[in-house]
């Protein structure tokens, strides 16, 4: 007695033929797939080639950055300025390579003597040392950064913000803000310093200019230190004391890359909530896939019963429909992972980032797609192979 | 008597039932080794019954179903589904064939579960095309061929596994009568070449064209000629 048998190449070949043959839906069903794999690699494609971005952003600006700056607590008061001494302090400790001090000032820093003194834009006004550029790790767009040769004139160094509002966007030696009664020429515009976002919004003036024109307070509001990496966190705990001997409890110490670090971290949480929206997706692409593989088995009643005349036994009428399936949802998942990494090179192109596809998203999406496929096929070719072939015979 | 030995298919006292209702009421037949037999009846006289109890797509209530030498009662689904890979053949009146298929990979189906390979398949199903007169049309999709042409492929489909027995349930009910003639013309070639060959049918011109008629009435053989004839020898 000759058993029936169905070569594994058949079996999936006569899965690629059911679907063949139904073009239209084979497409609409897969396409329900591949919108939700697409979604999810999309999704971990765009957080990563983010995060990337953040990450290099934080490579190029460094870790090593410390900010100190004198503390609010304690009930002492008005006293916000560090001691004079503290900068010259702080250069004595070993590891640190770099130090600047800034100054808050008086403003305001107007565009003209003409303009209203009391709309002042958000705009502060600093005194800065010629070290801070580098300390910061920040750029010039325009111009040149203060330095010794220009730290006792009336000149000034815009930060990015101050200057988009102050409408001022090139230097041209004409340009000049008005501060205290007389112009400032402008010498600089800066780049965004994502280490320090709050010098994008000052006028940055010389300590001696400061002194000169502007007759100010010069005892150091702030503090950036650079140090050598392997040793930020020793140094972080020394500063205080170093900064302020008086009142170490009064010295507010951070670490200003930790606010990139968290951003980072945040896209996570995105990510999270926007994978649910692809699992979402996802679970409307397998409810797809199912009801055309139960639509299918309504309506192929006739072909299953010809092939159990045919010869086929159950199992091989139950492996047509997952195989059906299975293809169905791997089309989908292929064509998925290619929309996917598409939108993430979109993405990329249009914000300036990396593109990153990672290979954890394509496996996820792929896996997806394989459950969806046995899923949704496992109960439509389960009835397929219930029916008696009599019963399919006769309904055709 | 027909010797046992040649019968290809034997039914004794076969019965079916469906729930309480009895549509097959102690069957008795038997099919020879090229034979081509012609069940006749009426809709409702439980010829569709017998005809998937004689192919083996049901299985009888009580009675002995003997095809190709294997009682079928005995066999598993499994061995059943072998049977027909292996020793049946079938050609139904609405045809059945694939639409997404080209006749010939129509008519190599007949040996797809029989673990044949592709290749030889394909080849036998090229020759069997040429013998129902449609050579020229291996690489047509059934869709744009007549009905003729398609019953045609079917029988070809049914033909290709050499099988022990042909069923062919209402051949030319789809048909108009100068195709379904065609049809009828090839089916008595087939057996004259060696295939036995059971048709099942309403019509009496059908039946008049096969060489030996079985009448089934209400769940009964009320007349078969092979033993009217046989009575008249003795």
């Amino acid at each position: 007695m000759r058993r029936s048998r169905l070569r594994p190449g058949d079996s999936l070949r006569v899965g690629f033929v059911g679907l063949r043959s139904r073009k239209v839906r084979t497409v609409l069903s897969a396409l329900g797939v591949a919108i939700g794999v697409a979604t999810v690699v999309s999704v971990l494609g765009i957080s990563r080639s983010s995060q990337d971005e953040l990450l290099d952003q934080l490579d190029a600006l460094g870790t090593n950055l410390l900010q100190v700056q004198a503390g609010q607590g304690l009930g002492l008061g008005g006293n916000t300025d560090l001691p004079d001494t503290a900068a010259s302090q702080v250069r004595n400790i070993a590891p640190v390579e770099e130090v600047a001090s800034v100054t808050s000032l008086d403003g305001p820093a107007l565009r003209s003597s003409y303009a209203d003194p009391n709309a002042t834009g958000g705009i502060s006004v600093k005194a800065a040392e010629p070290t801070l550029l580098d300390t910061v790790a920040g750029s010039v767009a325009e111009g040149r950064f203060l330095d010794d040769a220009v730290d006792d004139y009336p000149v000034a160094v815009l930060g990015a913000v101050t200057a988009e509002r102050l409408g001022i966007t090139a230097v041209d030696g004409q340009t000049s803000v008005w501060m205290n009664g007389r112009a400032w020429q402008v010498i600089g515009i800066l780049e965004e310093l994502p280490l320090a976002s709050d010098l994008d919004r000052a006028v940055l003036v010389g300590y001696d200019a400061a002194a000169t024109y502007l007759d100010a307070d010069l005892a150091p509001s702030r503090l950036y230190i650079r140090t050598a990496s392997s040793s930020v966190e020793q140094v972080a705990d020394v500063l205080p004391a170093q900064a302020n001997p008086e009142e170490p409890e009064n010295v507010d110490v951070s670490r200003p890359s930790d606010a990139l670090a968290a951003k980072a971290a945040a896209e996570d949480a995105f990510t999270s909530l926007f994978l649910g929206l692809g699992a979402v997706a996802l679970l409307v692409g397998a409810v797809g896939t199912a009801n055309v593989m139960v639509m299918s088995v309504l309506e192929r009643r006739g072909e299953i019963g010809l092939r159990r005349a045919l010869g086929a036994t159950r199992r091989h009428v139950r492996g047509q429909f997952l195989a059906e399936s299975l293809l169905l949802s791997l089309c989908g998942g292929i064509a998925g992972v290619l929309i996917g990494a598409a939108v993430t090179f979109g993405y990329a192109q249009a914000k300036g980032l990396h593109f990153v596809v990672p290979a954890s998203a394509v496996g996820y999406g792929m896996l997806a797609a394989v459950g969806i496929g046995v899923l949704a096929g496992v109960y439509p070719a389960t009835r397929a192979a219930r029916l008696a072939p009599t019963e399919a015979l006769r309904a055709a | 008597m027909s010797d046992a030995v040649s019968a290809v298919l034997e039914l004794q006292q076969v019965t079916k039932k469906y729930g309480d209702l009895e549509v097959l009421h102690g069957v008795d037949l038997a099919v020879d080794s090229g034979e081509l037999v012609a069940v006749l009846g009426p809709s409702g006289s439980g010829k569709s019954t017998l005809l998937h109890i004689m192919g083996t797509l049901d299985r009888a209530t009580t009675g002995t179903v003997i095809v190709d030498g294997h009682d079928t009662a005995a066999l598993s689904e499994a061995q059943v589904a072998g049977l027909r890979a292996h020793r049946i053949g079938f050609v139904f009146q609405a045809f059945h064939l694939l639409d997404g298929l080209s006749a010939v990979d129509n008519v190599a189906n007949g040996l797809l579960y029989s673990g044949t390979p592709r290749a030889e398949r394909r080849a036998r199903a090229h020759a069997m095309l040429a013998r129902v007169g449609l050579g020229d049309r291996a690489g047509q999709l059934p869709r744009l061929m007549s009905g003729g042409e398609r019953q045609r492929v079917a029988i070809a489909r049914a033909l290709l596994n050499r099988p022990a027995i042909v069923f062919a349930d209402e051949p030319t009910g789809n048909l108009d009568s100068h195709n379904g003639a065609e049809v009828l013309d090839l089916l008595r070639e087939l057996n004259a070449e060696g295939t036995t060959i059971v048709v099942i049918t309403h019509e009496h011109e059908v039946a008049a064209a096969m060489g030996r008629q079985v009448e089934v009435r209400d769940g009964m053989i009320v007349r078969d000629s092979r033993r009217t004839a046989e009575a008249v020898a003795r």
